[in-house]
């Protein structure tokens, strides 16, 4: 009966069979961690950039790397350390004496997707470099203009702050992220799956089974769909309140931006085309929302000094509003 | 040779350096021959200083010491008597600037703005943001002559609706859920502990979801099917 009633109105097949090919494919070498996994692959779909934070081993590198071979397009990986330069990530122009004429010669940014492992390991004069290349897709150098190739996705990687030499990143940069994601330990279970897993040697076994699920000009096409899903203008008016609740709390030094509200909207469609609907629900944009914000908010001082958290701040800023119903 | 010329230099500078003896006159001894008037205090003056207040010293008796000004007396003479002492005194030293440290950090972490017993239990402090509150209650709601009205309008959107939000507060009156403004569909669901209500609350969140935030169009057969669902639905709950 529900069939015949709510036929939908986007064929959203072949992207959840993608997405189901890539999440059994990761879950052949990462135990656990589904949210990160969701989240990345949500981060795709709506077209935005991801950081992964976690303390060291909680295979964050190893998650982004297998999401990126997944994706069938250019790989390339940026090492950030203390003295990295702007032109080595984005290139530079290089005298050519036999033409008597500067040749530009791209920086390894020039790719699909970008794995920026230990970003926060760089100082601010390097994370700069990263400005214009993450919201605008494209890099100017010397007066001229290079845009990137679609798909162009940064999957970066960074341990907590307080640990030794690590940057804070600058605010401008952090909005440009789409989700912070933090990978948390594994469960008891989970550190036994992956004790067993690796004493049986599977692992790099497995790491050589997986090959590209989606191509460059699928994520083009699942990235249309995504962006034409249906959302209901009263939960873009609960996603606006979200927001306004942020700038005007006083557990809150940085509320959220407007491109935060539109983060927050982009990345609920990707988890409902995930879950296989054509429209967004109230439960799509709260499960978006604290990986969405958590970077992109600062905490008053005194509520920084009290341990509370970006995420438990969030958590009660949600509570205190009415769901749309 | 050397020494002759050196004799010559010192003999010579001892003359140059003598100051020249001047010879002083003898002192002559003055007399004042000028003539001595001898005043007297004025009497009348001296007696008008004498009434006056400000200028008699001796010490006044004063009004006997009330019980309570002795008692504070006695309390400050001890208090002196403890704090004069070398050990007693080096401790109320410390104690008293213990308290103005404290009352210094109070006033420093109140100026803050900050919970103090959560610096010592841990615990988060509730966040003060203005509570929304549902403008639509649904104990409140006449839903079978609303519904009517919704049908009768062929608004059955609406109706769909206010379908739901009625199957919400039968389950919230049966105690199958607690019903709270702020809880999404999935909150609900999570909440019903019944396998068999759980997972037919399922299919009528679904249809309500692609409804009410699809926004799926219903004609009048679709929705009487809804409707079915939901009215088999709710009889159970009792």
């Amino acid at each position: 009966m529900e069939e015949e009633i709510f036929s939908s109105r986007t064929d959203l097949t072949q992207l959840n069979q993608s997405v189901t090919e890539i999440k059994n494919a990761l879950a052949k070498v990462v135990v656990g961690q589904q949210e990160m996994i969701t989240l990345l692959i949500a981060g795709i779909l709506a077209n935005g950039h991801v950081l992964i934070e976690g303390v060291p081993g909680v295979a964050k590198t190893l998650t982004a790397k297998l999401i990126a071979k997944c994706i069938d397009a250019g790989f390339s990986r940026i090492q950030f350390t203390p003295d990295l330069m702007p032109s080595d990530v984005l290139g530079t122009s290089v005298f050519n004496p036999k033409e008597s004429s500067f040749e530009f010669k791209p920086g390894p940014i020039f790719g699909n997707v970008i794995l920026v492992d230990e970003i926060n390991r760089s100082p601010a004069k390097t994370q700069s470099a990263l400005f214009e290349v993450m919201e605008e897709r494209q890099i100017t150098i010397d007066g001229n203009t290079y845009p990137m190739q679609e798909p162009f996705v940064i999957l970066a990687t960074q341990n907590p702050v307080d640990q030794e030499g690590t940057y804070r990143l600058p605010e401008a940069q952090l909005d440009r992220f789409l989700f912070k994601i933090e990978v948390k330990y594994p469960s008891l279970e989970e550190e036994t799956a992956i004790l067993q897993q690796h004493h049986q040697q599977k692992t790099a076994e497995q790491l050589e089974e997986i090959k590209p699920i989606l191509t460059a000009a699928q994520i083009k096409t699942y990235r249309n769909q995504v962006r034409n899903l249906y959302v209901e203008p009263k939960l873009l008016e609960f996603v606006a309140r979200i927001i306004h609740e942020t700038r005007n709390s006083k557990s809150l030094y940085l509320g959220g931006s407007p491109r935060a509200s539109l983060a927050i909207v982009q990345a609920a469609k990707a988890i409902a085309a995930i879950n296989g609907r054509d429209f967004v629900t109230p439960d799509d944009l709260i499960y978006v929302t604290p990986a969405v914000l958590r970077h992109r908010i600062m905490l008053s001082p005194d509520k920084e000094m009290e341990g509370v958290t970006p995420d438990e701040v969030v958590q009660q800023i949600i509570q205190k509003l009415e769901i749309p119903r | 040779m050397y020494k002759l010329l050196l004799l010559f230099f010192f003999v010579h500078a001892s003359f140059i350096t003598q100051k020249p003896v001047v010879k002083k006159a003898l002192p002559v001894l003055q007399t004042d021959s000028s003539s001595i008037q001898i005043r007297k205090f004025s009497a009348t003056t001296l007696n008008e200083y004498r009434q006056q207040r400000d200028f008699k010293y001796e010490d006044h008796p004063g009004e006997a010491e009330s019980m309570w000004d002795q008692f504070w007396r006695w309390f400050w003479y001890q208090v002196d008597n403890l704090m004069s002492g070398k050990v007693t005194g080096n401790l109320i030293n410390f104690l008293f600037i213990l308290l103005g440290a404290s009352a210094l950090v109070f006033l420093i972490l109140k100026l803050l703005g900050m919970d103090m017993m959560q610096i010592f239990t841990g615990k988060n402090s509730t966040i003060e943001i203005p509570y929304h509150e549902s403008l639509e209650n649904i104990h409140e709601i006449s839903f079978e002559e609303e519904i009517e009205k919704a049908i009768a309008n062929r608004n059955f959107r609406l109706a769909v609706r206010l379908l739901y939000l009625n199957c919400l507060k039968k389950l919230s009156d049966a105690g199958a859920i607690q019903w709270k403004a702020d809880k999404t569909n999935l909150a609900y669901l999570y909440e019903i502990q019944n396998p068999e209500q759980q997972q037919k609350f399922g299919l009528l969140t679904r249809q309500f979801e692609y409804v009410w935030y699809g926004d799926f169009k219903v004609n009048q057969e679709h929705f009487q099917q809804i409707r079915n669902s939901f009215q088999q639905f709710n009889p159970k709950l009792k």
